[in-house]
């Protein structure tokens, strides 16, 4: 596969002067200003920025675990509470979030339940996507068992489970080390090849998102608001070998002085 | 305007009527008391309970709009209103269906027999809550960090004596009662050794936890300063016990006055709560019960929230 | 990046208690002796001094014979132990009455559950009436509610409760205020990334409830279960006292109080005792079996 995706020309994802202020004690915060960003189905984008920028605060928007203040936000076609009813997006948190009574493939089978799928459609899904993500020796072990990567590694077989066309992901390796992180980027790489999903990814790595991103969303913070957006001519498929590449450098660089700007 | 946004904005407007519901609520609660006060037990007793439902729906929502917002108020108001109300309504219900008071006392003649029996009732606190009680508190607490300590130092003492102590503690006291009475005697030394008994083993257990609740890195960082154990025991292993050990102390207070009462039911020289409590419920004075019960519930309140504000001043300071 | 399971993270195993916790059982039997000889000799001297034949001359040795001893030798404790305990069913027999009471026990936990879960949701789902009720719930902790069992028992009794049920309400009643408390601690237990990703998947209130709130708030059940075991125990007994009673241990108690008879109250404390250790262990089993899914501790 190349860098040029199917894509079809209406956007999955329309941001357009989207803002939101939360209320404080002091006054009030401008979590996100003026956002505009429209996301084009099978692209993998990922918004970076320091804390306080207000990507995280984007992404909830679009899960409609917060509403907005202002602007207009379209996903999947629709209002996103729309788009979180009809089950459009799968979410994967900062931490696994997983329910410790239930072992690795109920956990998987989570979203299954909740959505009442045919019993016997719930164990064959969830297996699928245990092996997808290379935990299908794993399906009886309870989370205490797994190692953080492992863990984050079921809540993502998990956001895929019901196969959504979305997957919103709030740093989801933040937590790990080094070398985890860089082998589950290039195992996330996979995944999106072979389902197809459109993604959006925070993170506060420039490296991650260089590597991951087809567009890298740059945010600066207070107050938050969208600096730039890069796109990564990387080709497909990645490997350790990107990471040499000279222009991952130049992208990377590109970011960095996105980031300074919006710091002067 | 979003939803959010809205409602944070209807708040204050909603909470006003609270208030004067619950003052409502309240002042026709007392009036149906008083209104009974005057007449013999009314020929029908259920349009006085109609009527105190009543109330006491408007009472509920009053205390429903009162519990909104996040003031000082708003926290404290529908707990207050919850008591006042529940007193109120006993009272009016227990007049209107005229229950014996040897079957469940009104709380206003609660209230005079409390007045009443004042000089008996504080002796008997003090036998209760000083002698037994506290004294019992007190002992039990050094025994049980002098073993602690004993343990911290000796592993082998850890291993051997721990397990029973976890095992004891789920041993009622009303086994142990009778035999330390027929030991030690009716006098209030037996009731105190039972406290001291039953605080003990709380205080073994959280202390031992709390001892060896001192993070590796702290020790090991005490070990690179070549700190002697006096000192690592007073800069690490000390500091971190001590929320431990006020956990157990909490638990504690509460326990031992309520294990003072019950030890009394096995046998006393004629003082105590819990002596006047089985006595007077054998002989149907359900009034001093009552009043003996709101005497230790405040003693009990007040020690719990002593021994709460100690730990907060002790563990601000460390 | 698949591993065999076989590398799944086991705790260490601690070493074994067994030994030291017998040579503490040692040392307490070896101390027994001297103990008892020492805390029966008083009263020893003082029924000779009054000229009682204890069938022994000296002080010391009449310590071993006394009636009514402050610690009974190991003859008396077995004869004790044997004549309460043979046969076990009969109606006087201290493991009969032992069952007794912990089954009023049980049924109390089991009524006190149903009832603290029902409260515990309701002071999760309303903000008002936890604000009304909840400080009074904390309190009600520090306050002496056993003394309220031999009035509860009178009061019961007059409404023609009787038997078995009114022990097991009390013993329910004692139990029910932190068996509340703790599972409305359980129930609010849940990360807010977990009710979070309810919300993602649209789960209805009855899921959140059933799929995340109830599961996370099993050891705090737990929990509160084992504290509350004791209490109810406490309760059960203190109730027996207090009522006409035809069984239980409270009954024995009483009985063997007013008859001053000490043998048979070391004998019924030893039982008392177990009874208390086996409810909460069995409480215990209960919880190692329904949270399985958890790390050993």
């Amino acid at each position: 596969m190349t860098a040029s995706r199917p894509t079809s020309d209406a956007p999955i994802v329309s941001v357009r002067d989207l803002q939101m202020i939360f209320p404080t004690p002091g006054g009030q915060t401008v979590a996100l200003q003026d956002a505009n960003l429209q996301i084009m189905p099978g692209e993998f984008i990922s918004l970076i920025g320091p804390s306080g920028c207000g990507k995280t605060t984007l992404l909830r928007l679009m899960a409609d675990l917060i509403q907005p203040t202002g602007g207009e936000l379209l996903v999947n076609g629709g209002t996103p509470r729309k788009a979180r009813e009809n089950r459009a997006y799968g979410y994967v948190f900062q931490a696994p979030a997983l329910m410790e009574w239930r072992n690795v493939l109920n956990n998987v089978k989570l979203p299954l339940d909740v959505m009442n799928t045919p019993k016997a459609e719930r164990d064959s899904r969830a297996r699928e996507m245990l092996k997808l993500v290379g935990l299908e020796k794993f399906e009886r072990s309870y989370p205490w068992q797994l190692s953080g990567g492992m863990q984050q590694r079921v809540s993502i077989a998990r956001a895929l489970a019901f196969d959504p066309p979305l997957l919103f992901m709030d740093e989801p390796f933040g937590a790990l080390d080094e070398i985890t992180r860089e082998n589950l980027n290039l195992e996330l790489l996979r995944l999106w090849r072979e389902t197809g999903k459109t993604v959006v990814f925070v993170t506060h790595s420039i490296s991650e998102a260089v590597f991951l991103s087809t567009r890298v969303v740059v945010m600066t913070a207070r107050p938050g608001k969208i600096e730039g957006i890069v796109d990564i001519g990387l080709p497909h498929p990645r490997s350790d070998d990107s990471r040499e590449d000279p222009r991952f450098f130049e992208y990377a660089t590109q970011i960095r002085e996105l980031l300074k700007k919006g710091h002067s | 305007m979003t939803q959010g946004s809205m409602q944070i904005a209807a708040l204050p407007v909603r909470s006003g009527f609270g208030l004067p519901l619950l003052l409502l609520s309240a002042a026709g609660l007392l009036g149906l008391s008083v209104l009974l006060a005057g007449q013999a037990a009314p020929a029908l007793a259920w349009p006085w309970l109609l009527g105190v439902v009543a109330l006491l729906l408007v009472g509920a929502v009053g205390i429903r709009q009162s519990a909104q917002g996040e003031s000082r108020t708003a926290r404290i108001l529908p707990a207050a209103a919850t008591l006042i109300l529940a007193v109120l309504a006993a009272e009016a219900i227990l007049r209107a269906y005229a229950v014996p008071t040897g079957l469940i006392p009104a709380p206003s003649k609660v209230a005079q027999s409390l007045w009443a029996a004042r000089t008996v009732l504080l002796q008997d606190a003090y036998y209760t809550f000083v002698l037994e009680a506290l004294l019992g508190f007190v002992v039990g607490t050094l025994a049980g960090l002098g073993l602690a300590l004993l343990a911290v130092r000796f592993r082998i003492l850890e291993r051997g004596v721990l397990p029973y102590a976890a095992l004891l503690s789920s041993v009622p006291i009303v086994a142990l009662a009778p035999v330390v009475i027929k030991a030690a005697g009716l006098g209030w030394p037996s009731k105190t050794i039972i406290v001291a008994i039953t605080v003990l083993f709380p205080v073994v257990i959280n202390a031992v936890r709390g001892l060896q609740s001192a993070q590796p890195m702290h020790l090991d960082l005490m070990h690179s300063y070549a700190a002697s154990p006096a000192q690592i025991f007073r800069e690490v292993r000390w500091p971190s016990a001590l929320p431990f050990i006020f956990t157990a102390l909490r638990v504690s207070s509460t326990l031992a006055l309520i294990n003072a009462i019950v030890a009394e039911f096995f046998g006393t020289e004629g003082h105590g709560l819990g002596f006047r409590i089985q006595i007077e419920v054998g002989r149907f004075g359900l009034d001093i019960v009552w009043a003996a019960i709101v005497v230790a519930s405040v003693i009990g309140i007040s020690f719990y929230l002593f021994i709460s504000a100690l730990e907060r001043f002790v563990l601000r300071r460390n | 990046m698949t591993a065999a399971p076989a590398n799944l993270p086991r705790p260490a195993r601690r070493p074994s208690n067994l030994l030291p916790m017998l040579g503490v059982a040692l040392a307490a039997l070896l101390l027994y002796w001297p103990l008892m000889l020492w805390a029966n000799s008083g009263q020893a001297a003082r029924s000779l001094a009054s000229g009682a034949d204890l069938g022994c001359t000296t002080a010391l040795a009449c310590a071993t014979q006394l009636r009514n001893p402050v610690i009974p030798a190991p003859g008396q404790f077995a004869t004790g132990f044997t004549s309460l305990s043979v046969p076990p069913l009969a109606p006087t027999s201290a493991p009969y009455n032992a069952l007794v009471t912990g089954g009023e026990t049980l049924l109390g936990l089991a009524l006190a559950s149903v009832l603290g879960l029902v409260l515990a949701t309701l002071l999760v789902r309303s903000r008002s009436f936890e604000r009304a009720t909840l400080p009074w719930l904390v309190a009600s902790q520090t306050v002496p509610i056993v003394a309220l069992a031999p009035m509860l028992a009178v009061l019961l009794g007059q409404y023609g409760v009787q038997g078995f049920l009114p022990k097991a309400i009390i013993a329910a009643y004692i139990a029910f205020f932190p068996i509340a408390i703790g599972m409305a601690q359980g129930l609010r237990s849940p990360d807010p990334l977990q009710l979070d990703l309810m919300r993602t998947y649209r789960a209805s209130p009855a899921q959140v409830f059933g799929l995340l709130q109830v599961p996370a708030s099993l050891p705090y059940l737990f929990t509160s279960l084992k504290v509350a075991a004791t209490a109810a125990l406490v309760g059960s007994i203190v109730a027996e006292i207090s009522t006409i009673s035809f069984s239980g241990l409270g009954k024995m108690l009483a009985e063997n109080s007013r008859a001053s008879d000490t043998v048979a109250l070391w004998v019924i404390m030893i039982y008392g005792a177990a009874l208390g250790i086996v409810l909460v262990a069995l409480i215990g089993g209960l919880e190692r079996l329904v949270t399985r899914w958890r790390p050993p501790a």
